[in-house]
């Protein structure tokens, strides 16, 4: 009798053990495993995380967005993932070579979107160095490069901006005439005037407390936006407003995993948002009419 | 109908009568905003602290703003002397809804929703010396009229007058400064408390020392 309980408590605890791992790992299927000059398969699998810069664009301005490349599937040679980059998530199949003691990867996005496109990677230990070309050439960006590092995504509530990051929004210019009197002569001047957010965004965490009216009161919209947003950010959402992609594209914490975060939101962080997109909507209406 | 030729012959009055009719579209769409009854929108989506937890914050805030648009209908008519001289009944019934509306309405809410001022210590209490002072002026006018002292009454409506119309300077100011300096929103909030209604005293001060009798009149 003793035997016979000691035997299911053992099956349970093994139960208990294989469990959890396989649930996490189901998506990461490696066939056979072959070591070439030290890299291994394996190791290709997870997220890769980086700057993708626009190489050839029709309108030469620099450009650049963090991508984020999840390999999920590698089956013999044929590769499965995804992209995710400015709020586009994509699916990509494509093809792994060995060649010269390297892993090359041919990747290709459906061709569906107007976005997509074709990635070529070689994998060089830590890093996955390439180019990415797309297949519709009547839009703005037709190239881009990109050198990637494993990273996995993990939500952090306590990650925060910091005052090392640039808080000045550069893509919401306001143009204002200036006048100015250069020796004797009245010019014109036409200045463009960028907003900044305050402290605030860095001492208030809106994933970890609840915030109160009192805090957000004396806060700008941008102040606001970046608060709410912060939020988005920990969850690993892609922007798809180049307005949020500036402030967290350049932090480290920051891995785009998804463009729909909403079911991941604690309850705190659905209230937070709320609060904030209230008073982000009365500065938008209110803040310089008049009226209060 | 002479008081009208001399009206449009008093090119101040003029002046006055078309800059007030258009900040009092102003002032009544904003009041607009607040019907029908609604305990969250407008400047009540920032006031949800005191609207859910000072049972009477909510009441008082919506008789100050329904009685205050009443209030500057005063700025049209009272202050003309051809139309006083011309239309007695009309300046004491619009004065007594003045009064009325002033002393039991306008005044005591504003000190009410003062105490809950946003932008901290410095504004309620710019807000509270605000309706005190406003409901004293106002006072001491209607009784000086009682008390057949028209200069008194003049001058001391003037003053309630003056404070009347920081509605319309504060919400003035607080344009300009966004305006010009991108202050965040309380630090405005803390100076156009007290830059809406100091001036307007000032100046009414000034007016009523340096010019007793002429522009008062022709004003």
């Amino acid at each position: 009798m003793k035997k016979l309980l000691i035997s299911i408590v053992a099956v349970a605890a093994f139960y208990a053990c294989t469990s959890k791992p396989v649930e996490k790992n189901t998506e990461n299927v490696v066939e056979d495993t072959i070591a070439v000059s030290g890299l291994s398969r394996d190791s290709l699998l997870g997220s890769w995380v980086g700057n993708f810069t626009a190489s050839e664009s029709k309108d030469n301005i620099e450009s650049s967005n963090k991508i984020t490349l999840i390999i999920k599937n590698i089956q013999k040679d044929v590769v499965t993932g995804r992209s995710i980059v400015a709020g586009n998530d994509r699916p990509f199949y494509g093809k792994l070579i060995e060649k010269d003691g390297e892993f090359h990867l041919t990747l290709e996005e459906p061709g569906d979107d107007k976005y997509d496109g074709k990635f070529d990677i070689i994998f060089k230990g830590d890093l996955f160095e390439g180019s990415w070309e797309s297949f519709n050439k009547n839009i703005n960006v037709t190239k881009r490069n990109f050198k990637l590092t494993k990273k996995a995504f993990v939500y952090d509530a306590t990650a925060m901006l910091t005052d090392k990051d640039d808080l000045t929004d550069w893509h919401n210019e306001k143009l204002k005439k200036d006048t100015a009197t250069v020796d004797g002569k009245v010019e014109v001047y036409e200045n463009q005037y960028y907003r900044s957010a305050s402290d605030a965004v860095y001492k208030i965490n809106s994933s970890m407390q609840e915030l109160k009216e009192s805090d957000l009161k004396n806060l700008r919209k941008l102040d606001l936006q970046i608060l709410r947003n912060t939020i988005f950010a920990r969850h690993g959402y892609s922007f798809k407003k180049e307005t949020y992609r500036q402030f967290f594209d350049y932090v480290d914490w920051y891995v785009p995993i998804s463009n729909n975060v909403e079911k991941e939101l604690t309850s705190l962080e659905k209230k937070n948002i709320k609060l904030l997109e209230k008073f982000e909507k009365y500065a938008e209406d209110n803040y310089d009419t008049f009226g209060r | 109908m002479a008081f009208l030729r001399k009206l449009t012959r008093n090119y101040w009055y003029l002046a006055w009568l078309l800059a007030f009719l258009f900040l009092f579209f102003l002032m009544l769409r904003i009041t607009l905003k607040y019907f029908p009854f609604n305990s969250d929108v407008a400047f009540l989506q920032i006031k949800q602290t005191e609207v859910n937890n000072v049972s009477f914050y909510l009441p008082t805030f919506y008789v100050h703003v329904y009685s205050s648009i009443l209030v500057l209908v005063a700025g049209f008519t009272q202050f003309n002397n051809s139309l006083l001289k011309s239309y007695r009944n009309l300046h004491r019934v619009l004065g007594y809804l003045y009064v009325i509306v002033v002393l039991f309405f306008s005044a005591p809410s504003g000190l009410v929703i003062g105490l809950f001022a946003n932008g901290g210590l410095s504004s309620k209490v710019a807000f509270v010396i605000l309706a005190i002072l406003w409901f004293v002026f106002t006072l001491n006018a209607t009784l000086s009229a009682k008390g057949r002292d028209f200069k008194r009454h003049r001058e001391f409506m003037l003053r309630s007058f003056a404070l009347a119309f920081s509605a319309v300077t504060l919400r003035l100011w607080k344009v300009i400064l966004v305006y010009l300096f991108q202050p965040a929103p309380m630090d405005v909030y803390q100076i156009i408390a007290w830059l809406g209604w100091v001036p307007n005293l000032l100046f009414v001060e000034w007016l009523i020392k340096n010019n007793t009798n002429k522009k008062i009149q022709t004003l």
